[in-house]
């Protein structure tokens, strides 16, 4: 798997951490019920974070720049990306994809004419006017 | 508790280190799209965070532990991961045991009165710290 072996790449075992711990113990701790957090588990997560970063980073990289032979990572790659991959789903909401306005107008149009639900339509109405 | 919502923020600058070192030499990185890893970078871990402890209290553990994370990344399809961190943790684990030895050994030294006052008061130190 092409994936595994960029993860592996260059990876050189150790226990230090670039990413702060004591952030990463908050973001941690936002998370409802979280018990505990023992220092190997922190370490962990902090790793583990790092390697999402890189690994997120160099798909979205090798994906559409190293083909396209353009050397600059844009944030259209990455929701690219993230629209995807099945495990990076959990970030739709975070990585959407950009649209145009009159794109977004066009869908908000065939919404109307499509839908029944008036609650839905009010809330995308609402949403249009912050664009 | 989280305060604000920037105390969620990983810092930027890191982040640009990690992602710098991701890719080819030469290559930019926008803004926008570093500020987009830094956000998924965030919610990467609570969803791996909230999805262990899911985990462990399915197998009524109270807290997580290092087993819960790594089967949680499989389960979420990031098997990539998997066996680096398992790496990174044995490295982690042989430090920490490292550092208990040489405190023991420090406590043996004091005992005889040999001991470095400097190295002992520095494994206290690390050690208050592990605790906070």
């Amino acid at each position: 798997m092409v994936d595994a072996d960029n993860t592996q790449l260059n990876h050189k075992p150790s226990a230090d951490t670039f990413l702060p711990l004591s952030r990463v113990r908050t973001i941690m701790k936002s998370s409802m019920d979280t018990g505990l957090i023992t220092n190997e588990v922190l370490f962990l997560m902090t790793k583990c974070t790092e390697l999402f970063v890189q690994h997120l980073a160099r798909e979205a990289y090798m994906a559409s720049c190293a083909k396209q032979s353009n050397d600059t990572l844009k944030y259209e790659h990455l929701s690219q990306l993230v629209n995807k991959r099945k495990n990076l789903e959990f970030l739709l909401q975070i990585v959407p994809e950009k649209i145009r306005v009159h794109e977004f107008q066009e869908m908000l149009r065939l919404n109307r004419s499509n839908a029944s639900d008036d609650e839905d339509e009010s809330c995308t109405e609402s949403e249009s006017d912050d664009e | 508790m989280v305060e604000r919502i920037e105390d969620l923020n990983l810092p930027n600058a890191v982040i640009a280190r990690l992602i710098k070192e991701a890719l080819p030499d030469g290559s930019n990185v926008s803004k926008e799209a570093r500020a987009a890893i830094a956000k998924a970078a965030s919610v990467f871990a609570i969803f791996i965070t909230s999805s262990s402890t899911a985990l462990a209290h399915k197998q009524n553990h109270r807290t997580i532990t290092a087993k819960d994370i790594l089967q949680t990344l499989n389960e979420l399809d990031f098997e990539s991961f998997v066996p680096s961190l398992t790496q990174d943790l044995e490295v982690y684990r042989k430090m920490v045991k490292d550092k208990k030895e040489s405190k023991a050994n420090n406590k043996k030294d004091a005992s005889t009165g040999d001991a470095t006052a400097s190295s002992s008061s520095a494994v206290v130190a690390v050690d208050s710290e592990e605790a906070a």
